[in-house]
């Protein structure tokens, strides 16, 4: 625990569904072992289509969406139309490799609905980009949600059976791991509308 | 391997003949070069990481009241971030009265406390009467001293019952002992000393203290990421120790307080709606 990466502790996970997809944060603030707040935001809604999960450190989890809400909007208005979530996946990569020896202490995970089609990607710190894979976590609990994922997850699963394994996996991960936790979101983007669900989990 | 001539063994060098050939003339066997390094505690051994201090990651109180000592702890353990246990047993029933608390290591605790109980038996059987407290919390640290720099890691509370009352003793891995009325243990204890310190009172009926106590320990582990589980709540009486509670889940705890002040506990209470 004595990384940057662990210091402010949080997990965080997205899942690929049929024409849906899914992400699920922690809501704990802590500074090492001891707990500030727990409503902590970690998913942002960058666009009507494009959510955006951060863990790492707090402060740059803050910084870093900042900044991409900033290139968001000047996007819109330059180019006077919204961002395909396949650019915006692009974007956060290059932007972390801006940063490259100076990084910012965030693994982002990038969830969006590019014409229907459900479009997840994951990030390191640096910006490596890896756009395959069905789910992904980050964060000091990410090992533990994996566990959880690999167990409750098939492929092209409805809105509300995404939401009920990702909730799932989330929760157990996070009771493994200390510095995650303190309750949770669910957040289920479909081509009609956006979920968002609070879990109800262990406080302590 | 050190290799040893089988000769250099056995004789002593006690006496020397003019003639050398008659008797085995030896050099005394080399001592095997050992090198004791000795910690500074168990932290060395893994990188000096806080969080592997395992004295510190739990909340243990206990607390002296009319009614005799209120002992009430967490159940859990973690290894670093990983929690390895909520189901731990941090109350260590020595004997029928005497109680001893974990904090620290937990091998450490459980064998010298086990120690401490083989202890007060031989005296009793020997001397037809029970170990006091104040004895068996001397022995304990007498113990720890002599192990003292060795690396051991023990944050205990020793609380007992015997002829002049029910005691209540902090010991040690430095070979501290104090006597006092009111101690909390470990990573946890700030947050329940708050609480503690908060509404302690000498004259306390029992509900009163476990209730307390329950408390102290629900706010420790909601704050506390090394402290969680169940709460278990032990009461010391002049007959001896009873198990109040063996395991009230903290989560529960959790969500019986928010809905007792008509707050629903997910952490949202001021409505701010970020998410």
């Amino acid at each position: 625990m004595s990384g940057i990466f662990e210091y402010n502790g949080g997990s965080i996970v997205g899942m690929k569904g049929k024409n849906c997809i899914a992400m699920a944060c922690d809501r704990r603030f802590g500074q090492q072992m001891s707990t500030i707040t727990t409503n902590y935001q970690k998913v942002f809604k960058i666009q009507d289509n494009i959510l955006l999960a951060l863990s790492g450190l707090n402060s740059d989890i803050h910084t870093f969406y900042a900044l991409m809400e900033k290139e968001i909007n000047l996007y819109n208005l330059k180019e006077n139309r919204k961002m395909k979530p396949t650019t915006f996946a692009n974007l956060v990569a290059s932007s972390l490799y801006e940063r490259r020896f100076g990084p910012f202490f965030v693994t982002p995970i990038v969830a969006g609905l590019e014409n229907g089609k459900p479009i997840l990607a994951t990030y390191d710190s640096i910006g490596c980009k890896s756009d395959l894979d069905d789910f992904q976590v980050g964060g000091t609990g990410g090992n533990y949600i994996y566990g959880a994922c690999e167990a409750f997850f098939k492929p092209d699963m409805s809105p509300e059976e995404l939401e009920e394994v990702i909730g799932q996996s989330l929760v157990s991960g996070c009771d493994r791991d200390s510095l995650s936790g303190w309750g949770g979101v669910v957040y289920v983007l479909t081509e009609q509308k956006l979920t968002v669900k609070i879990l109800k989990t262990k406080q302590t | 391997m050190i290799d040893f001539d089988p000769s250099t063994f056995g004789l002593a060098h006690t006496y020397q003949k003019e003639d050398k050939d008659e008797i085995n003339t030896l050099a005394l066997p080399s001592a095997p070069q050992v090198i004791y390094k000795t910690l500074n505690g168990p932290t060395q051994i893994s990188g000096g990481n806080k969080l592997n201090n395992f004295k510190h990651g739990t909340t243990t109180l206990g607390f002296v009241f009319k009614e005799g000592i209120l002992l009430a702890v967490d159940s859990r353990a973690s290894m670093g971030s990983f929690l390895s246990s909520e189901q731990v047993r941090k109350v260590i029933e020595i004997n029928e009265y005497l109680l001893g608390t974990m904090a620290g290591g937990a091998a450490d605790c459980q064998y010298w406390l086990a120690y401490l109980a083989n202890h007060c038996r031989t005296y009793e059987l020997k001397n037809g009467s029970k170990l006091s407290v104040a004895a068996a919390s001397k022995f304990l640290q007498g113990i720890l001293i002599g192990y003292r720099n060795s690396g051991l890691s023990m944050g205990c509370m020793i609380a007992g019952t015997d002829t002049t009352g029910q005691h209540l003793y902090y010991i040690d891995n430095d070979g501290m002992r104090l006597k006092g009325d009111i101690f909390s243990v470990g990573s946890g204890s700030t947050y329940a000393y708050g609480v503690l310190d908060n509404h302690y009172r000498y004259d306390l009926s029992l509900d009163e203290a476990v209730e307390l106590g329950i408390r102290a320990i629900y706010h420790a582990t909601h704050r506390d990421t090394a402290s969680g589980g169940v709460v278990r709540v032990y009461h010391i009486h002049q007959d001896g120790w009873t198990k109040v509670h063996d395991g009230i889940d903290v989560v529960d705890l959790h969500y019986r307080f928010a809905q007792q002040k008509g707050l629903v506990g997910d952490g949202d209470e001021a409505k701010q709606r970020l998410f």
